[in-house]
C-alpha cells in the first residue's frame, strides 16, 4: 500500500489503513487509529467545483463516492447517518459521486466581500538598527500583498498606537492608548469611535474620500494596499523607535500584552469571522501593562523552565491567563495571530504561545529582525500561488464526520474545539487534544498545515452488522480563499474493518511515519499539558514495547532472537530520537525554545515532522560521484566527507578535518582544483533546495570538524562510538522495570568521539529486545 | 530744610503721570501752584463743556454752526468749584512744611513733619463730581530728609509700582479701625508687556545684601552705622555687616563708591542673583496651546484664527535666546497631541490621538514639547494645516480637564503657560460642567453661590496643583452658549493666568477677529518672568495680612506666580499688630524670579511712609483710588463668600462709615446739619467710584448673563489700577465740541529763548502723542441729542451719534448723508479725507494704544434717539439691535438713575440721611 500516493489525493495519512473491529482490539495495537491531515496541500490536478456541495439533510455529510446511489428512485444513502436522500438532479450520477474525486474543493455561492486583512503590530523598543530593518522588511511585505488586502498598523512601546490610514493629505495620524491598561473591547471601541451610536464618529478624513468601496466598520484604520501604501510607507519610513528613557539597568518599558489586546478588539470589533491576521513584531519580552513577562529591572531574570515549573515565575500564571483569553478571543472570531520575534533574549513567547497554537499562528524565531531568517521567512509567509493569491486559507474550520463505527477522541493540532450538541454520537469520552467535538475552528491554513485526529472504534463487542465492514470518515474543510470565495474542502475515505480476530496482517497496514509523527504528537501534547518527561518517555517506551510484543518476531527470553518487519522497522528509532528531541527534553532549551519548537512540529505535515525527529543526513564524499543519505549516527563522520544534516530548523554542513585544511589552504580557489570548489559548492547547492520550501527559514551553520558550531551535529548523531563505555553505566541505571531509559552521566567516557549523556541508539533497541522478549504474553 | 529732591528727573520711570510728572514731589512751591492752576482751569472748562460753549472752539462753536441745532445750558448756574489741586495743596500759595504741625515727633527729637494738610469738601455742592481727579497721581509722600541714605537719590518707588491706601500710616492698629480706612497696598511689579518700554535699574554684580533677621534687602531708607561698616536694617533695626564688595571689587581691584550702587539709589531695582537662588538651572519659556477642535470651534472659526495668529506671533514670542519650547494640543472628545520633528529630519509632524480620558498619559516622551527654533519650519507648516485636520470633525465633546491634565503632565518637569482657546462648554472627562439654570436664580439671593462660583472643585484644586509644578493657565474663552466663565476662571486664578472672555465671537465679523488676533497676539509677545514668588516685607509692626490678585498664596506671606505677567496687579491688605514708634515705616515688596531668558533675579521695591497718630493726617493722605481697588476687591470676596447684595451694601456701608468717621472724629460741630456730607478733598472721588460699582456689570442688579458677570468680576480682581478706575467709572468725550488740537499730535511749546540757544537743534515740534479731549462727566444729562461721544469704558469703546446730529457731522465723519444710514454696532469707522474723520479715529487709536494691556478695545457704533425717531420700528429687528446697544451704551452712563438704581446725586442724598442718622 502506498500511504504516499493516498496522500497525495486525499491528504491525509493513518496510522492504520484497515481498522480493527473492537475497540478492544484496537488498544492491543498500541498505535492508536489516527489521522494526520493536510488540507490545503498542493495538488495541481485538484478538481474543483462551482457550486455549492449536495448535504446530507440529517448530518450535513455531504455527496461523496461512498455513498449508495439509487438512481430508479433518484436517491442516496448517507453513508455517516445511513439517512435517504434525493439527488440533486435526477437520472445523472452525480460528479462527486466518481471514485477519483474522493477529494473535491467546492467553490461556493456565499463570498466574503472582506478581503484578508492584515494588521501588523510593530514594536518599537528596538535599537535603531533592528527597528530599520524590521522597517525596511515589513516595506518589501506590503509590496508582496495584493492590491484588494487590507492593512492596518499598531505599534507600541510605553503606549500603544493605531494608526488612521487612507488620508492622503493629512499627515499621520494615531490614537494613542495607554500601556498600562488592560481596556476592555467596549472601552477600546468608544476611543477607536467604533461605538454604533457614537457621539465619536469623528475622522479627519474629508468627506469626498470616503466612497462606496471604504465604506465599512475600521475603514478609518484598515484600508486596502492599493489606497493606503503611499500613506502607510510614509508613516513607516517616518516611525522612531519609542523614546520613554531608558533608565540604567533597566529593560525598555514595552506594552506588547496591551497592543494585542487592542488590536485583536480592533479585528473584533470589525472582522468578526473575517479572516485576518495579527502580525506582532516583538523585539523583546512584555515589561509594562497587561500579559507583562518580567519587570523592567534587569536584576530580575526571565523566568526559566524551572520557575515555571516550580511555580516560582512571578508574572507567568497572570500573563498567560491573560494571553490565552486573548487567544480564544482571536480565535474563534477566526483571527490568527503570527509572532515575528527579532531578539537574542526571550519575549514572552511561550506565554503567548495560545495566541498562535489556537489561530495556527506562525511563529518565526530569529535573533535580530537584521537576519535572514527573519527577513526572508517574513517574504515566505506571503507568498503566493500561480494565480497571485496568497497561500493560505483564512477563518477556517474543520468539520469531520463518521460512519457510527467510529468515534472521535479529538485533535492535535493547532485550533479550537467547536462544541455543539449535535452528533454526540461520533464523540468518544475519551480525550486526546482538543475532545468533545466534531469540528475545529482552524483560522489559517497553509498547505502545510497538518492536523492529527484520533479515532476509537464505536463497538464493544464483535457482533457486527453487514454495515460495519467500512468505516467512513469525510473531512469537511470550510475556509474563506484569499480571493474572497468561500470555499468547500471535502476528502472522504474508506477503510474495511477487520472480520473479527483477523488482525494478523494489519501489520501489512501500518503507517510507521504516520505513526511516528501522531504518537510524537499526542507526546507532545501531553508535555504540554505538564506531564513529566519522565513519565512520557515511559509512555512511548511502553507503546514501542507493545508495538514490538505484538507485531515482533522472537524467541522468547532470547534477545538476539528479536526481528521486526519492514513495515515496523524505522518506528523505534522514531521513537528514539523523539525521546532525545527537543520536543520533549527541554534541558538547553529556553521555555520561548521549546515553545517554538513545539509550535512548528504541531503545524506540520508527516514528511517535514518526520525530518525534525529524525534529522536527515546527507555524505558527500570527494571520491563519489553523488551524496548519498548515512546514518545518524557518529559512525558517519569523516575526515573527508562533507555532511549536510537537517534538522528542519538548522541546516548545517559539516566539513571533514581533511576537507577543512584544504578548505583552509585555499584549494578551492586555485586553478587546477575547479572539482574541489564544485565539491565545496555542491551541499550548499542541496543546502538551498531544501530552503525553498520551508517556513520559518532554518537557521544556517556551516562549520568544521572541531569548530565549536559542530557541537550542534554531533547532539544529533547516535553516539555509537561511546557505545560499550555507556552500557556499562546504563546496565546499573536501570532499574527492576523497563523504562528508564534515562541517560546516565558518563565521566568515564573519555577518547569517546561523542561526549553526550545520552545512550546510543544500540543500547536503547538492545534494553527494548531485552524488555520484549522477556514480557509474558 | 528742603524736602528731599523728589523732583529729580526719573530716568527710571517709564509711565508718566497723566499731569504733570513729579509736581506733588517739588519743593518748589510756585511750581506746584502753577501746576495745579492749569490743571484746575482745564478741568473747570472742561466740566463745563456743553455750556462754557465760548471757553473752547469746538464743533458747538458758531464757526461750524450746523453742528449745534439746540444748544443747552444745563450746568450754567454752577460755580466753578476749586477742584484737587486748587482746593488742596495748591491752594496754599505756600510750601507746605511752613505749616509744620506737629503731628509726630521722632524719638530722637527731630522736627516735626509737616504732613499734607486736610482739606474738606461738600459732596453734595461738588457737583458734577470733578472727574478728573480720577487720573491724578495720589497724594505725596512726605517723609522727613535724611530718611534716605543717599541724598542725591530719587524719592520713593513711583506709585505706579506700589501705592498705599494710606501714604501716613497709623500707629497703631487702633487708629487704623478708627479710621475705617483700609491699609492696604496696590502693588505692580511691572508695568509694560515688554522689557524694552521699561528701564529698572539693575544691580548686577551678584552682590545682594539682605538684613540677617527680617531677611529684607538692603534700600536707600537703610543707614550706615559704625563708619559705614554696618547697616541698619529699616525693617527690624538689626545692624548688618556691608560686604566688603560694596567698597572696594576684590577681581578687579578697584575701589569702588557704594552710593553708586543702583540699591542706594533707587526703589525699584533689580538684582541678578547669585547662584545660591538658583533652585534648578533656569527653565526654558514654554508655551502649550490647548486648542478646542470641536465642532464648535469650526463652526465659529476660533480654531482657524487662532492658528493663523499664532502662526503669525511666532517670531514675537520671547525667544531670545532661542531655548523656548511649544507644544500642541487639540480637544473634543479626544486630545490630539502633534509629534513635531526638528526642520533638519526632514520629517513631517504627526498627530497623535488619545481617547482615553479616564486616565490621561503622554503619548510620547519627546517631540511633543519642541524648540521653537529647532522646529520652526514644521511648526509653520503645522498650523497652516492645522485647522484642515478637524475641517469635518462632528465631534460637540471638549475634554479640557483631561487636556489640562496632560498639558500639566507634559511641562510638570519644566513649569510653563498653558494657553486654552475654547469655544465650548467642558463636556467630556474630569471637570466636565453642566449648563447651570441661570433663569431660576438671576435677580435671586443665591445668584452669586448659585451661578458664580466654581461648579465643578476640580478646577481650583487642580489650578493649585498647577502653581506648584510652576504651570500657568490662560483662558481664553470664545464660545456663543454659555462657557461657565465662574467656573473656569479659576485655572487662571490660582496660576497667575488671565481669563480673556469674547462673548458670542465670530470669525465671520473682522472687528472680532482683529480684536482676538490682536489679544492673543500681544499676550504671547508680552515678556513674562517664570517660577516668580512675591514677597512684602513690612517695618515691625506691619503685617501683610491679605492677598488679592491672580496667584497663589503658599504661606502666610509667599504669593506664588509660576510665570508672571505683565497686565496685572495685585492687592495687598496690611494689619498694624504693634505701635509704630518711628516717624517712617517701610514696605519691601521683592519678586524673586527667573527671566525667560535664563537669569535669576528680585525685583525689589521698597516704599517708605511717614507714620501719625492723628487721624487727620491719615486721611489727608489717603489715596482714594487704591482704596477704590481695595474695596473693589473686597465686594468680589463679598459675592463669592454670600451675595451680589451684600457685596453692594458692603461698599455702601463701608462708604458711610468713612463718612460719618470724617464727620465725627474731623468735621467737628461748626459746619453742622447745612452741610452734612463732608468728606477731604482728595477722598470726593470715593462715593463716586464705590457707586459706580454697586452698578458695575460685575455687581449690579437686574438680569447678567452670569458669564458676562464673571468675567467682569474677573477684570474687576485682576486689572491694573488706571484700567480699574476706567472700568468702574467709563471715561466719556464729547468729540463733536472737541477742542482743535484734540485728535491731532500734540505741538510742544517752544521757549523762544532755549530755540535760541539750541539754534543748531532741529525743532522739537510735536511729542507725537495724539491729544485727547478733556472727559464729559458719564451722566446722560450732559449727552446732546445732536452730539458725538466717544466712551470707554476699559473694555469697549462706543461711538455714540447722537439722533438729532446734523448733517454735516455725518458727512464728516462718516461720509453719509443722515443719521439713520449711519450702519450700528461692532465696526470700524470708514477713512475719510476729511479731518473730523481722521482727528475721530486718531482718537480711537490712541486711546487703543497700551503698553501695559493686551486689550484691544471693540469700537460699538451706536445711534442715539431722535426726535422723531418712530415707535413703529421696534418690531424691525435692526432697531432692536440699536435698542439693546443703547441700554448697552447706557449702562456706563453710572451717574445716571439706571434700572432701579439711583443716580449718583441720588446716592449722595442717601448717604446724607445715613450719617445724620
Ligand atoms: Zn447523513
Ligand atoms: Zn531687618
Amino acid at each position: 500500500m502506498d500511504f504516499n500516493s493516498i496522500e497525495d489525493i486525499d491528504n491525509v495519512r493513518l496510522t492504520w489503513n484497515v481498522f480493527p473491529t473492537t475497540k478492544i482490539d484496537a488498544t492491543r495495537l498500541s498505535v492508536p487509529i489516527a489521522s494526520l491531515y493536510t488540507p490545503l496541500r498542493q495538488r495541481e490536478d485538484l478538481p474543483i467545483l462551482h457550486e455549492d456541495p449536495v448535504v446530507c439533510r440529517q448530518c450535513q455529510g455531504i455527496l461523496n463516492p461512498y455513498c449508495h446511489l439509487d438512481l430508479t428512485i433518484n436517491i442516496w444513502n448517507c453513508p455517516f447517518c445511513n439517512t435517504v436522500n434525493k439527488l440533486p438532479v435526477p437520472d445523472i450520477i452525480p460528479l462527486q459521486c466518481q471514485q477519483e474525486f474522493t477529494t473535491m474543493e467546492y467553490v461556493t455561492s456565499r463570498r466574503n466581500a472582506t478581503p484578508p486583512v492584515f494588521l501588523y503590530v510593530i514594536d518599537l523598543c528596538l535599537d535603531d538598527e533592528n527597528l530599520s530593518n524590521l522597517i525596511e522588511s515589513i516595506l518589501t511585505s506590503i509590496d508582496l500583498l495584493p492590491e484588494h488586502v487590507l492593512i492596518g498598523l499598531i505599534t507600541f512601546g510605553k503606549n500603544v498606537n493605531v494608526y488612521e490610514l487612507g488620508n492622503q493629505d493629512v499627515s499621520i495620524n494615531s490614537l494613542t492608548f495607554n500601556g498600562n491598561k488592560p481596556y476592555t473591547l467596549e472601552q477600546i471601541e468608544s476611543i477607536l469611535g467604533l461605538l454604533p451610536n457614537s457621539l465619536v464618529v469623528k475622522s479627519s478624513q474629508p468627506a469626498q474620500q470616503k466612497s462606496a468601496i471604504l465604506n465599512y466598520r475600521g475603514s478609518r484604520f484598515v484600508q486596502p494596499v492599493s489606497l493606503c501604501q503611499y500613506q502607510l510607507r510614509m508613516i513607516l519610513e517616518q516611525i522612531l523607535k519609542d523614546s520613554f528613557p531608558i533608565k540604567r539597568h533597566e529593560r525598555p518599558m514595552r506594552a506588547t500584552g496591551s497592543a494585542v489586546n487592542i488590536a485583536l478588539n480592533l479585528l473584533k470589533s470589525c472582522f468578526d469571522q473575517t479572516g485576518s491576521h495579527m502580525l506582532l513584531f516583538s523585539g523583546g519580552p512584555c515589561t509594562y501593562g497587561p500579559g507583562m513577562i518580567v519587570d523592567v529591572p534587569f536584576k530580575e531574570p526571565l523566568r526559566s523552565h524551572k520557575d515555571i515549573q516550580g511555580d516560582t515565575a512571578k508574572h507567568y500564571k497572570k500573563a498567560a491567563a491573560f494571553y490565552d483569553n486573548l487567544s480564544t478571543l482571536a480565535a474563534v472570531n477566526g483571527h490568527t495571530v503570527d509572532i515575528f520575534v527579532g531578539s537574542y533574549d526571550q519575549v514572552g513567547l511561550y506565554e503567548m504561545s495560545p495566541l498562535c497554537e489556537k489561530t495556527n499562528g506562525a511563529v518565526v524565531l530569529s535573533d535580530s529582525f537584521t537576519t535572514v531568517i527573519f527577513k526572508q521567512s517574513l517574504n515566505k509567509f506571503f507568498s503566493k500561488d500561480n494565480f497571485g493569491f496568497l497561500e493560505m486559507g483564512l477563518n477556517a474550520t474543520l468539520d469531520l464526520k463518521v460512519s457510527k463505527n467510529l468515534k472521535i477522541n479529538g485533535m492535535i493540532g493547532h485550533g479550537v474545539s467547536l462544541h455543539s450538541n449535535k452528533e454526540k454520537s461520533s464523540i468518544s469520552d475519551t480525550e486526546i487534544g482538543l475532545g468533545g467535538t466534531t469540528a475545529w475552528k482552524l483560522c489559517n491554513v497553509t498547505p502545510h498545515s497538518s492536523y492529527g485526529i484520533y479515532f476509537e472504534i464505536a463497538n464493544n463487542t464483535s457482533s457486527v452488522g453487514l454495515d460495519n465492514n467500512t468505516a467512513f470518515i469525510q473531512y469537511i474543510l470550510y475556509y474563506q480563499h484569499p480571493s474572497g470565495e468561500m470555499r468547500l474542502k471535502v476528502t472522504t475515505i474508506a477503510r474495511n474493518m477487520l472480520a473479527p480476530g483477523s488482525d494478523s496482517d494489519i501489520g501489512e497496514y501500518f503507517d510507521q511515519e504516520a505513526a511516528a509523527v501522531l504518537i510524537a504528537r499526542e507526546a507532545i501534547n501531553k508535555s504540554l499539558k505538564n506531564v513529566e518527561t519522565n513519565d512520557l518517555l515511559l509512555w512511548l517506551d511502553k507503546i514501542l514495547i507493545d508495538l514490538c510484543i505484538k507485531f515482533g518476531e522472537y524467541t522468547k527470553n532470547i534477545a538476539e532472537s528479536f526481528k521486526l518487519s519492514i513495515k515496523f522497522s524505522l518506528f523505534p528509532q522514531f521513537i528514539y530520537h523523539l525521546r532525545r528531541s527537543q520536543f520533549l527534553q527541554m534541558f538547553n532549551n529556553s521555555p520561548d525554545e521549546t515553545l517554538f519548537y513545539r509550535h512548528v512540529f504541531l503545524s506540520e505535515d508527516t514528511t517535514n515532522s518526520l525530518i525534525m525527529i529524525q534529522p536527515t543526513l546527507m555524505a558527500y564524499d570527494i571520491e563519489a560521484e553523488e551524496p548519498e543519505p548515512v546514518l545518524l549516527d557518529s559512525l558517519s563522520l569523516k575526515p573527508d566527507r562533507i555532511l549536510l544534516l537537517d534538522t528542519f530548523f538548522h541546516i548545517l554542513i559539516y566539513h571533514g578535518e581533511t576537507i577543512a585544511t584544504w578548505k583552509s589552504l585555499g584549494y578551492q580557489d586555485k586553478e587546477d582544483y575547479q572539482y574541489f570548489k564544485d565539491f565545496l559548492n555542491l551541499p550548499r547547492q542541496d543546502a538551498g533546495e531544501l530552503l525553498y520550501d520551508r517556513f520559518p527559514l532554518p537557521r544556517f551553520v556551516d562549520c568544521n570538524e572541531g569548530g565549536s558550531q559542530a557541537r550542534f551535529l554531533y547532539s544529533k548523531l547516535n553516539p555509537s562510538n561511546n557505545y560499550k563505555s555507556l552500557a556499562d553505566s546504563f546496565t546499573t541505571a536501570v532499574t527492576g522495570t523497563f523504562g528508564t531509559i534515562v541517560g546516565g552521566a558518563n565521566s568515564n567516557a573519555s577518547g569517546a568521539v561523542i561526549l553526550t549523556d545520552d545512550v546510543s541508539l544500540q543500547t536503547f533497541m538492545e534494553h527494548v529486545q531485552r524488555a520484549v522478549v522477556k514480557s509474558t504474553n | 530744610q528742603a524736602l528731599p529732591s523728589g523732583g529729580q528727573p526719573q530716568q527710571f520711570i517709564p509711565a508718566q503721570p497723566p499731569y504733570g510728572a513729579g509736581q506733588y514731589g517739588t519743593d518748589d512751591a510756585s511750581v506746584l501752584a502753577q501746576g495745579m492752576n492749569s490743571l484746575n482751569l482745564n478741568g473747570a472748562q472742561n466740566s463745563g463743556v456743553g455750556a462754557m460753549g465760548n471757553a473752547v472752539p469746538a464743533y458747538g462753536q458758531q464757526t461750524h454752526p450746523s453742528y449745534v441745532q439746540q444748544p443747552q445750558v444745563p450746568y450754567q448756574n454752577v460755580p466753578i468749584q476749586p477742584a484737587y489741586g486748587g482746593g488742596a495743596y495748591g491752594q496754599q500759595q505756600v510750601p507746605q512744611q511752613s505749616f509744620g504741625a506737629s503731628n509726630l515727633v521722632s524719638p530722637n527729637g527731630t522736627p516735626a513733619l509737616p504732613l499734607n494738610q486736610l482739606y474738606q469738601t461738600d459732596l453734595l455742592r461738588d457737583l458734577p463730581p470733578p472727574i478728573q481727579e480720577l487720573v491724578l497721581p495720589p497724594p505725596p509722600i512726605v517723609i522727613p530728609p535724611g530718611t534716605t541714605v543717599n541724598p542725591n537719590s530719587e524719592a520713593n518707588a513711583p506709585y505706579e509700582y506700589l501705592r498705599s491706601t494710606l501714604n501716613v500710616i497709623p500707629n497703631n492698629g487702633s487708629l487704623l479701625k478708627k479710621s475705617k480706612l483700609p491699609f492696604a497696598l496696590v502693588l505692580r511689579p511691572y508695568n509694560a508687556l515688554r522689557d524694552e518700554d521699561e528701564k529698572v535699574a539693575v544691580s548686577d554684580d551678584c552682590i545682594i545684601s539682605r538684613c540677617r533677621r527680617c531677611r529684607a534687602y538692603i534700600n536707600k531708607f537703610i543707614q550706615f552705622t559704625e563708619n559705614g561698616r554696618r547697616w541698619r536694617c529699616n525693617f527690624c533695626n538689626l545692624q548688618n555687616d556691608v560686604p566688603s564688595a560694596f567698597d572696594y571689587d576684590q577681581t578687579t581691584k578697584v575701589e569702588k563708591n557704594r552710593m553708586e550702587r543702583p540699591e542706594l539709589n533707587h526703589s525699584v531695582v533689580e538684582f541678578i542673583a547669585p547662584p545660591a537662588y538658583l533652585v534648578r538651572t533656569p527653565q526654558p519659556l514654554i508655551y502649550v496651546f490647548v486648542l478646542d477642535v470641536s465642532i464648535k470651534s469650526m463652526q465659529n472659526g476660533l480654531l482657524g484664527t487662532v492658528t493663523r495668529t499664532i502662526l503669525e506671533t511666532l517670531d514675537r514670542i520671547p525667544n531670545k535666546d532661542g531655548r523656548t519650547k511649544v507644544a500642541f494640543m487639540g480637544v473634543d472628545s479626544s486630545l490630539y497631541f502633534f509629534n513635531i520633528p526638528a526642520d533638519e529630519t526632514d520629517k513631517d509632524a504627526s498627530m497623535l490621538v488619545i481617547s482615553d480620558l479616564e486616565d490621561v498619559f503622554i503619548p510620547s516622551p519627546d517631540n511633543l514639547l519642541v524648540d521653537l527654533k529647532l522646529c520652526h519650519n514644521n511648526i509653520e507648516k503645522l498650523l497652516n494645516n492645522f485647522a484642515n485636520f478637524f475641517i469635518n470633525t462632528t465631534s460637540e465633546g471638549f475634554a479640557l480637564g483631561p487636556a489640562l491634565k496632560a498639558s500639566r503632565h507634559l511641562i510638570q518637569s519644566i513649569g510653563g503657560k498653558v494657553i486654552v482657546f475654547s469655544s465650548s462648554l467642558p463636556s467630556e472627562g474630569v471637570g466636565k460642567l453642566s449648563i447651570r439654570d441661570e433663569e431660576s436664580f438671576f435677580g435671586k439671593p443665591k445668584e452669586a453661590s448659585a451661578l458664580l462660583t466654581p461648579n465643578d472643585s476640580f478646577y481650583k484644586s487642580f489650578a493649585i496643583d498647577c502653581n506648584k509644578s510652576q504651570v500657568t493657565i490662560d483662558m481664553f474663552l470664545a464660545a456663543s452658549t454659555y462657557q461657565d466663565v465662574a467656573t473656569l476662571s479659576n485655572l487662571p486664578r490660582y496660576t497667575a493666568g488671565q481669563t480673556h472672555f469674547y462673548p458670542a465671537w465670530t470669525a465671520t465679523k473682522l472687528e472680532d477677529v482683529t480684536k482676538l488676533s490682536k489679544e492673543i497676539s500681544n499676550h504671547l509677545s508680552m515678556d513674562i518672568e517664570l517660577e516668580a514668588v512675591l514677597r512684602v516685607r513690612g517695618s515691625s509692626g506691619l503685617r501683610m495680612s491679605s492677598f488679592y490678585g491672580n496667584f497663589f498664596n503658599r504661606s502666610s506671606d509667599l504669593c506664588s506666580f509660576p510665570t508672571f505677567p505683565r497686565d496685572q496687579s495685585y492687592v495687598i491688605e496690611v494689619a498694624i499688630d504693634e505701635n509704630m514708634i518711628r516717624p517712617v515705616a517701610c514696605i519691601q515688596a521683592a519678586v524673586l524670579h527667573t527671566t525667560a531668558f535664563g537669569e535669576r533675579r528680585i525685583r525689589v521695591i521698597t516704599v517708605a511712609l511717614p507714620v501719625s497718630k492723628e487721624l487727620k493726617d491719615i486721611y489727608a493722605s489717603a489715596d482714594q483710588l487704591a482704596i477704590a481697588n481695595y474695596f473693589t476687591h473686597r465686594a468680589i470676596e463679598k459675592t463669592f463668600s454670600s451675595s451680589l447684595n451684600d457685596a453692594r451694601d458692603f461698599l455702601t456701608k463701608s462708604m458711610v462709615e468713612i463718612l460719618a468717621t470724617f464727620k465725627k472724629e474731623l468735621v467737628g460741630g461748626n459746619i453742622g446739619s447745612s452741610s452734612p456730607l463732608q468728606l477731604c478733598t482728595n477722598l470726593r472721588m470715593l462715593p463716586l467710584l464705590l457707586h459706580a460699582l454697586t452698578k458695575h456689570i460685575a455687581l449690579r442688579t437686574g438680569r447678567v448673563p452670569s458669564d458676562h458677570r464673571a468675567n467682569a468680576l474677573n477684570l474687576l480682581g485682576s486689572i491694573p489700577l488706571p484700567q480699574l478706575v476706567q472700568y468702574i467709572y467709563p471715561t466719556v468725550y464729547s468729540l463733536h465740541d472737541m477742542a482743535d488740537e484734540c485728535g491731532l499730535p500734540e505741538v510742544a511749546e517752544v521757549d523762544e529763548e532755549q530755540q535760541q540757544q539750541e539754534e543748531e537743534q532741529p525743532l522739537a515740534i510735536s511729542t507725537g502723542e495724539i491729544v485727547l479731549p478733556e472727559p464729559i462727566n458719564a451722566a446722560s444729562e450732559w449727552l446732546a441729542k445732536y452730539g458725538l461721544y466717544l466712551i470707554n469704558n476699559s473694555s469697549e469703546l462706543f461711538l455714540w451719534v447722537g439722533g438729532d446730529a446734523v448733517p454735516q457731522l455725518v458727512n464728516d465723519l462718516f461720509g453719509l448723508n443722515d443719521v439713520s444710514e449711519i450702519p450700528i454696532g461692532k465696526r470700524e469707522l470708514p477713512v475719510l479725507e476729511s479731518e473730523f474723520n481722521m482727528r475721530v479715529r486718531n482718537i480711537v487709536n490712541k486711546i487703543r494704544e497700551g503698553k501695559d494691556t493686551i486689550v484691544f478695545k471693540n469700537l460699538y457704533v451706536i445711534r442715539g434717539q431722535s426726535s422723531h425717531e418712530s415707535s413703529s420700528y421696534q418690531n424691525d429687528p435692526s432697531f432692536r439691535e440699536l435698542l439693546a446697544l443703547r441700554i448697552w451704551a447706557l449702562n456706563d452712563l453710572v451717574e445716571d438713575r439706571v434700572q432701579s438704581t439711583s443716580s449718583f446725586k441720588e446716592f449722595l442724598g442717601q448717604l446724607r440721611e445715613k450719617i445724620s442718622n
